[in-house]
């Protein structure tokens, strides 16, 4: 195809393929919320989707000497481009896993930086995972129709391999000029760095999350107590957190069946979380009901290490009939 | 019985006061307007009743003993399904009754509550009394153009968290019982919270409220329950995941507790507390809960235990002694009489043979 048709092709094509970014920024990022992650903690940039700037694509189709292509626009697969930046590592699996199961698209996984480190064991450089997604089936978003052959990529990467790219990406990949040895080698060693740190990125997270709450899955357990024993959806704040570190060597895989036992002899508590529901957060939380269960059964160890004040464990004694007074 | 679900629906009061130096009485100062509660002063005053009355507290069940008509627990039967009117007059008899079994001279005037509402899944009735001495205190005050905080006497202040100065009575509806029944026990449950019957001879002392004014008396089943919680208490030291020696002292403090204390009522939570580290408090008092105990405390009655409380003591002349507990006294101990060295005289010296059939878990 001749330079000029190109460009009438891809001008008039443009909102095919920005649709199709929008459809799919969409889909990821609803997904995201149904699994429960706030997207502006979970997604580290704001995710957009970006055109190829149209003298770009034409430069990149025909005026690149080392790319040979027979037929540039096919080829060229990030015509449009979703980037995903995350914190951890296991953040990347997670998008990556969202890209798999979906129904909407074929998947084409063109880089994984897995992959390119079991082939070059010894290369330091550009990490980052790419996708290219096509529709299964021609579909329809925004008012325009988008065939099955269109092509979006999608990047994931973490904020450290992110920076690392800003860097060096338009720098060094795409300089004209050669650069010199020593920027290669300062390039590699933060690469280096940057693949060490996102390591222990992602141990720390893991021995911050290790204990028994998170091992047993309490939380999950007695949210899911919480709703069914007060009919309300139960929220977690950062109080509940904090109770449940200070109270962590309690927490056993028995304990929420504890805690049920406990509901079944006190069923009118329901009532008394209902009224307090609106007054006072604790009672919004599924730890309140940890908590009237130590009240209960492990009361001189509460009494001894409650981190709040002294008035809210007296108002939940209250409510149980149990005098706390010395 | 849990006091939750607690529910207060009438208070009114009375003033009550010490005899005179010659003992004779001061009539009471009746009110005939309820008392009505803010819903936080509702909540504090629901709170101190709880605090006597409810899980973990000082107080003991009673059974009622004087089941008269003119006695306070027949009056108080009756009261609770009077209308307002006929609950205002009667309440202010119980205060007369009060005055009336003040006998001693040192007995304080007080206000005199009497309360009355719901409790408990089911919604029972129950009619409360609480005695509260009135004592000086002092108010904290803040001055609206300084700033600066000063405090203000105030004379007469009562109901301060300190159940020390407060006694209660709880009457309490039972769940299940016999609609047709005239046994007052049966159909009533009775709380009784003072200070002053679990301190040193303080039964004499406390005979005032709990049986010439409330008309009740300790329990039957106390010798019952004080063995049971003798038995469970064992039980849970025996199991303990402790040395021996500790197992030892701790069954050896459990006696003290029973034998020596002068209080003469015993509470598994105040036990554990003096006794157990934390954690184990905390097990110890499921464990008694679990075992049917009362979950407050109860009057002490040694009658089934003593045998098992006695101390056999063997001693020799040199000094030596055996001492071991009664009724382990004759199984784990054999005693012999057997021929020993000549003595001087020539005759073989008379000794003992003991076998102790057990090992020896501490020397000092």
């Amino acid at each position: 195809m001749k330079e000029d048709k190109f460009k009438e092709k891809w001008i008039s094509e443009k909102p095919i393929y920005k649709a199709w970014g929008e459809f799919i920024l969409e889909t990821i990022t609803n997904e995201l919320k149904n699994r429960g992650k706030n997207l502006e903690v979970f997604l580290k940039v704001p995710p957009i989707c970006r055109l190829k700037q149209d003298d770009s694509l034409i430069d990149k189709a025909f005026y690149r000497p080392d790319k040979n292509y027979s037929d540039p626009y096919k080829e060229i697969e990030d015509k449009i481009g979703i980037r995903f930046v995350v914190l951890l590592l296991e953040d990347i699996k997670e998008i990556e896993n969202i890209l798999k199961e979906s129904d909407y698209w074929e998947f084409d996984p063109c880089k994984h930086f897995e992959i390119d480190k079991k082939n070059e064991p010894l290369l330091f450089t550009y990490q980052s995972v790419h996708f290219i997604l096509r529709p299964k089936n021609s579909l329809s978003f925004a008012g325009v129709v988008i065939p099955p052959a269109t092509p979006c990529e999608v990047q994931v990467r973490t904020l450290l391999q992110h920076a690392h790219a800003e860097l060096t990406h338009d720098a060094i990949y795409k300089a004209k000029k050669a650069v010199k040895p020593e920027v290669h080698r300062t390039v590699a060693k933060s690469m280096a760095l940057i693949e060490t740190t996102d390591t222990f990125f992602g141990e720390v997270v893991e021995y911050l999350n290790h204990g028994p709450v998170k091992e047993y899955e309490i939380l999950e357990r007695l949210n899911g107590m919480y709703e069914l024993f007060v009919d309300i959806k139960p929220c977690t704040h950062k109080s509940s957190l904090y109770l449940w570190e200070e109270f962590e060597q309690l927490a056993s895989i028995e304990l929420p069946e504890d805690i049920q036992k406990f509901l079944d002899k006190y069923p009118s508590l329901k009532d008394v979380i209902r009224s307090r529901y609106s007054s006072n957060i604790l009672y919004q939380q599924s730890v309140i009901l940890f908590l009237y269960w130590m009240l209960k059964n492990k009361r001189k160890r509460l009494l001894k290490d409650w981190p709040f004040q002294r008035t809210l464990l007296e108002q939940m004694a209250g409510d149980l009939g149990i005098s706390i007074r010395d | 019985m849990h006091l939750i679900n607690l529910s207060i629906n009438r208070i009114i009061i009375h003033q009550i006061f010490q005899r005179k130096a010659d003992g004779s009485v001061v009539l009471p100062v009746q009110s005939h307007e309820f008392t009505k509660f803010s819903s936080s002063a509702m909540e504090t005053f629901k709170s101190r009743v709880t605090d006597a009355l409810g899980e973990g507290s000082r107080a003991v069940q009673m059974e009622i003993v004087s089941k008269g008509p003119s006695h306070l627990p027949s009056l108080i039967d009756n009261m609770v399904g009077q209308d307002d009117k006929n609950f205002s007059v009667s309440s202010f008899d119980i205060a007369t009754k009060l005055t009336t079994a003040q006998q001693m001279k040192s007995i304080p005037g007080g206000i005199v509550v009497i309360f009355s509402g719901t409790y408990g899944a089911a919604s029972k009735k129950f009619l409360g009394i609480i005695k509260a001495e009135i004592h000086s205190g002092y108010e904290k005050e803040v001055s609206k153009t300084t700033k600066e905080i000063s405090l203000k006497f105030v004379e007469e202040v009562l109901l301060t968290p300190s159940n020390k100065l407060y006694k209660t009575a709880g009457f309490f509806e039972r769940s299940k019982y016999d609609k047709k029944t005239n046994d007052l026990n049966k159909k009533w449950l009775v709380m009784v919270s003072d200070y002053q019957i679990s301190v040193t001879d303080g039964k004499a002392a406390a005979k005032y409220f709990y049986q010439s004014f409330l008309g009740c008396g300790y329990p039957q089943t106390s010798a019952k329950t004080t063995k049971e919680f003798y038995e469970a208490t064992s039980e849970f030291i025996a199991d303990m995941d402790v040395s021996d020696e500790k197992k030892t002292d701790l069954f050896n403090a459990l006696s003290t507790y029973l034998k020596v204390d002068t209080s003469s009522t015993i509470s598994p939570d105040d036990f554990g507390g003096k006794y157990f580290d934390l954690n184990t408090q905390d097990a110890y008092t499921s464990y008694i809960e679990d075992c049917g105990l009362p979950t407050t405390a109860f009057t002490k009655d040694l009658a089934h235990i003593e045998s098992k409380l006695k101390l056999r003591k063997i001693s020799f002349s040199s000094n030596v002694k055996i001492t071991a507990p009664l009724d382990k006294f004759k199984n784990l101990i054999v005693i012999e009489e057997i021929e020993g060295d000549l003595t001087e005289a020539g005759e073989p010296a008379q000794w003992t043979k003991v076998i102790v059939k057990d090992r020896i878990v501490h020397q000092e």
